[in-house]
């Protein structure tokens, strides 16, 4: 193979910056620029993973990839760089993921694009193939999980599609590197223009719309020349295609040419030829009739069945016993669905929390026990002035220390375990038998997995909200994913629980009933979240769009020691360090407040006995409004907050390490001693579990949701909702009580 | 402590008032706004959209039209008249008000956002067709020329609403509402809806009660003084003539088939291999949209594979793939339950 040197890549075309930096790419220097496009959940975050040596999270799900990832590596002396570009299921730019891939695919001018196929779903995959042959000549198909399809009794002769396509086609297996080196030549080689293609284009479209077309295509081949496929142009200009629209307006598509272009860009035709054909598509749009588009998915789809009809080997012995039907007529069973599910997710939390047990006391032992003191002590030696050193330790790094303590065991191993079953395809199925109740209540079968996923973490079961490709039922999740009950919580209500509602049980059955009023908290979230979703949808939501669909993938066994890398780097440290990020300030702001003496008192005092009667009035107290409200960064450190400034404003001597030093207390009973003292009772146990599961999500969440809508309106409404109904819940609760025990 | 029933009482009266306040279109705030938009401005925009409507129809355009047709006494109509003239939007002549080049513009703008709205609303929300004109009859007058174009930009600028009207472009053109009136239409013809009038709304509700939608296929059975007898989805019944006339349809080519068949994918049963017709027409926009791209299209087999544990949705193998659909959605789909039988596909 003829090695060039670098830097001078004699047949790629030339990356015009304007239009990359318009893509949102930086123009940082390569050589090759190559897209992967494909439909979702055909595998292209593995490929892309395989080219580029990267870890990015797959799944087994549709619509996995939103954000556009970037990878570059080095090829034959070539700087090569990899979009992974959103999986769509069309170009017709009829969502922001098919605007992207759309948009890049002819605006970012790729050298040249890789689509990733799966060979069980050829005709829908087809489909994109053809759209994307429309727009670039400079194409190389991979066709991925040949295995898979194998096994499903399904051989494609590569061959034969590559002869009928007119790009090469390169089979293979992605998660096993098969095919990945003949697929970098394959690219290398399209890009560099020494394979020459010779694309598959469309036929012609039924009677009256082909005139139309052809006739406006006739005007576009005219003014620009060098266009590879006027009948595209043509087409999108009577769909009235924006970015084509203004490509034409400007001249810049001119430009476009899949040829290697020459020195200069040739100068774009005059303004008055451009409006002619503009004018042109204007007048032709009306002569379409309605149901233009539907004629355009069927002559592409009529193509892609009898391409798939041609390539697809007949006769092939199927698996002899069919392992995804027969798994499938169980997981979606009348009898065995429901139980089943209910039994997997159960053992899922199950792990979850007696797994974290042990490294969550190890942790806090180690940082909080250990670290602390000794880090006092170095303070100390180092002569640092006692404020300092209290702002730095108690404040700062201790709010820190806790949050990873509780926070990252359970994190670790609920989303291994989670995307354990992700991998392997369950999930989609929870989604497909729960998906009645979801509509009932306005929502998205998928929200069943963006709220399990809440119980884990809400800021990744907002993130999470991504599978749900529909914008109406993707909010009513985000705004909803609060009220399940998340790990940071659990220890509150676990506390709380079990010193004043176990202690009213006898002592062998205390265990239980506290367990028992855990598990209906989370409960009472779960209903809560239907009731919201369903007022949602019924009110500010009402009108948004919608549109259902749920692909359900093959079943794929899960790769473990992949999992548990990418599901711990990308899950839970991304979250673990966010969270990290809002407790520094939590900490400093809980040891300023009640170390910054305003009038005789602390400020955190003035706070306590200001919140006080508001605090009563909903049955709970100014310590525990205030802990809300200064730890809104992590639900994690409540408790500890809580015993501090109950220490502080009830004035329990011998407890505690000072103002400032959030602490917990060895024993339950001396926890439920020190609260009772701060003038607890059932009642205020009862409404801080309500309020512990209906207050505003923490800030890690607050932020996430507003990185996700982009919205500070939705971001506001998921804030103070939770929040307005706790307090409306916790009043009722507390009102009613009284009247009820006077 | 404060006492407990003083408390809820007052939480009670709280939560009266709010709802007294917010509740959607019965509350204070709500009516307040929508009267504040029932403005002169509103009135001056509605009567130039009258006088444009009633000339392109080439219908009587006069005082008397236009007071009836705002439900304001005749002396305003007259009044409104006036001060459009003197804007420079309305001249008189000897046949009554016309508009002038200007005002026909502020006219087909107006035009184009309640369009737009329309559409928008069958495209992207979930707004019963019956509150389409309503909704559309506020906005027009609300929404900017930037705004409209926004809109029109994020619909993917389409060219016909939802009743079949033309939606005037940026510039101002559209062609005439298509097709012809049904009393016009051949007797033992099929027919296509390519128009439905949506003023009076008392007729266009009567019309989609009788399951009337646009792009949906009439078979005409004969025209009498009575109205126009049709026949459609296994049955037959008879639109009066005032009825007919607000339906434009589209004579299809004799050898077409009458009427849309009855069978949806609904009615399959697990196992049955069917072949897509066609979408209904009152699944519209992304909703489409999405079923097409999944190759939903007219030709394709379909086979429903698995019954989730509640009963719906219905995993379906479409093109290759397991995708489920939801109840409502496989009612949309239309299909031939005996044309594709067992046979296997070969190239």
């Amino acid at each position: 193979m003829p090695s060039l040197a670098p830097g001078a890549c004699g047949g790629c075309a030339q990356h015009r910056t304007d239009s990359l930096l318009r893509l949102g790419l930086n123009p940082d220097k390569w050589d090759i620029l190559v897209a992967l496009a494909g439909n979702p959940n055909v595998g292209k975050s593995t490929v892309f993973n395989a080219l580029t040596g990267l870890r990015q999270h797959t799944g087994n799900w549709p619509g996995k990839t939103i954000v556009r990832a970037e990878g570059a590596f080095a090829y034959e002396d070539q700087r090569l760089k990899v979009v992974d570009l959103p999986g769509t299921y069309s170009l017709q730019a009829g969502s922001a993921d098919e605007e992207v891939a759309r948009d890049f695919i002819l605006f970012g001018r790729p050298d040249v694009t890789v689509v990733v196929v799966d060979a069980t779903r050829l005709e829908r995959n087809l489909n994109l193939v053809l759209q994307i042959l429309d727009i670039t000549d400079r194409v190389v198909v991979y066709l991925n999980l040949v295995d898979e399809a194998r096994r499903h009794g399904i051989a494609v002769d590569a061959g034969r599609l590559e002869q009928r396509l007119g790009v090469p086609v390169v089979s293979g297996v992605a998660r096993e590197r098969v095919g990945i080196d003949e697929l970098l030549d394959a690219a290398w080689r399209v890009a560099t223009g020494q394979r020459a293609t010779r694309p598959y284009r469309l036929e012609e479209l039924p009677g009256s719309v082909e005139d139309t077309v052809a006739a406006l295509a006739g005007t576009v081949a005219q003014a620009f020349p060098r266009v590879p496929n006027a009948r595209w142009v043509a087409l999108r200009l009577l769909n009235a295609d924006d970015a084509v629209v203004e490509a034409v307006r400007s001249g810049e598509l001119g430009q476009l040419g899949d040829e290697p272009p020459p020195e200069e860009d040739a100068p774009p035709p005059p303004q008055s030829v451009r409006d002619h054909v503009l004018e042109t598509a204007r007048r032709l749009r009306w002569e379409l009739p309605p149901d233009f588009h539907d004629a355009l998915s069927e002559r592409i789809f009529a193509a892609a069945r009898s391409l798939a009809a041609a390539v697809r080997m007949q006769g092939l012995k199927r698996a002899r016993f069919d392992f995804d039907r027969t798994l499938d007529r169980l997981l979606t069973s009348r009898t065995f669905g429901f139980p089943l599910m209910l039994a997997v997710l159960a053992v899922v939390f199950w792990i979850t929390i007696e797994g974290a047990n042990v490294p969550s006391g190890m942790l806090a032992t180690l940082l909080i026990d250990q670290a602390h003191p000794w880090l006092h002590g170095l303070a100390a030696a180092a002569g640092l002035p006692w404020w300092l050193s209290g702002f730095l330790l108690d404040g700062v790094y201790l709010a820190t220390a806790w949050v990873v303590a509780v926070m990252l065991p359970p994190m670790a191993i609920f989303f291994p375990l989670f995307t354990l079953l992700e991998d392997f395809g369950y999930l989609p199925r929870v989604a497909f038998n729960l998906d009645s109740l979801f509509r009932a209540a306005g929502a998205h079968g998928k929200q069943a997995l963006t709220m399990c996923m809440g119980f884990g973490c809400n800021a990744a079961g907002v993130v999470s909200t991504r599978v749900i490709d529909s914008p109406r039922e993707r909010l009513i999740a985000i705004i909803t994913n609060n009220f399940s009950l998340c790990n940071g919580r659990w220890p509150t209500q676990i506390l709380v629980a079990t010193i004043f509602i176990g202690a009213l049980a006898p002592a062998h059955l205390a265990g239980a009933v506290s367990a028992a009023a855990v598990v209906g908290i989370a409960v009472l979230g779960i209903l809560v979240m239907f009731v919201v979703s369903w007022l949602l949808s019924r009110t500010v939501l009402r009108g948004e769009a919608t549109s259902f669909s749920l692909e359900l993938p093959p079943y794929r066994p899960p790769r473990v020691l992949q999992t548990l890398y990418t599901s711990i780097i990308d899950r839970t440290l991304i979250v673990l360090w966010r969270a990290v990020v809002f407790a520094i300030p939590a900490g400093a702001v809980i040891w300023l407040v009640s170390n910054i003496e305003v009038g005789g008192a602390s400020l955190a005092a003035h706070g306590v006995s200001w919140l006080n009667p508001f605090g009563l009035l909903i049955g709970l107290n100014g310590v525990i409004l205030l802990a809300y409200i200064v730890a809104i960064p992590a639900n994690e450190i409540i408790i500890p907050t809580v015993l501090m400034l109950t220490v502080l404003t009830a004035g329990a001597a011998g407890t505690g390490s000072g103002p400032g030093v959030m602490f917990e207390l060895d024993s339950m009973e001396a926890t439920g001693g020190l609260l009772r003292a701060g003038g607890w009772t059932l009642l205020t146990a009862v409404n801080l579990m309500l309020f512990s599961l209906l207050h505003n999500p923490c800030s890690t969440t607050i932020y996430t949701i507003y990185k996700e809508t982009r919205s500070a309106g939705w971001t506001a409404l998921s804030a103070l909702l939770p929040v307005a109904i706790g307090i409306a819940v916790c009043f009722l609760v507390t009102q009613v009580w009284r009247l009820v025990a006077a | 402590m404060v006492e407990p029933e003083f408390a809820l009482a007052v939480f009670a009266g709280l939560c009266l008032l709010l709802a007294a306040l917010l509740w959607p279109e019965r509350g204070l705030l709500p009516r307040w706004l929508q009267f504040a938009r029932l403005n002169e401005r509103v009135r001056l925009e509605d009567a130039l959209k009258h006088v444009f409507a009633c000339r392109q129809e080439q219908q009587p355009c006069t005082v008397d039209s236009l007071a009836g047709h705002l439900a304001v006494p005749s002396g305003e109509a007259a009044a409104l008249l006036t001060r459009l003239a003197g804007m420079g939007l309305l001249r008189m002549e000897p046949d009554g008000p016309a508009l002038t080049a200007e005002g026909a513009r502020s006219a087909v703008r107006i035009v184009r956002i309640h369009r737009l709205w329309e559409r928008y609303l069958a495209d992207r929300t979930g707004v019963p067709a019956t509150k389409w004109h309503d909704q559309a009859e506020r906005m027009e007058h609300a929404l900017s020329a930037e705004q409209a174009d926004a809109l029109d930009a994020r619909l993917g600028r389409p060219a016909w609403d939802p009743h079949g009207d033309p939606i005037p472009d940026a510039a101002g053109g559209m062609p005439p509402a298509p097709g012809i009136g049904l009393p016009a239409a051949t007797p033992g013809r099929a027919v296509e809806i390519v128009h439905m009038e949506d003023e009076p709304p008392q007729i266009y509700d009567a019309l989609l009660a009788d399951g009337l939608v646009l792009g949906g296929r009439l078979q005409v059975v004969e025209r009498s003084d009575e109205g126009i007898r049709v026949r459609a989805g296994g049955r037959e019944w008879t639109l009066d003539p005032v009825a007919a006339r607000n339906v434009n349809v589209r004579e299809l080519p004799p050898d077409a088939p009458g009427e849309a068949p009855t069978a949806t994918l609904r009615d399959a049963r697990p196992g049955e291999r069917v072949r897509v017709v066609e979408i209904s027409r009152a699944c519209q926009g992304p909703q489409r949209r999405r079923l097409l791209d999944l190759g939903v299209v007219k030709g394709a087999e379909i086979v429903p594979e698995l019954v989730s544990a509640a009963g719906d949705p219905v995993a379906y193998s479409i093109q290759g793939a397991l995708v489920a659909l939801r109840g409502q959605q496989a009612a949309w789909i239309r299909v031939d339950r005996n044309g594709a039988g067992a046979r296997p596909e070969v190239a």
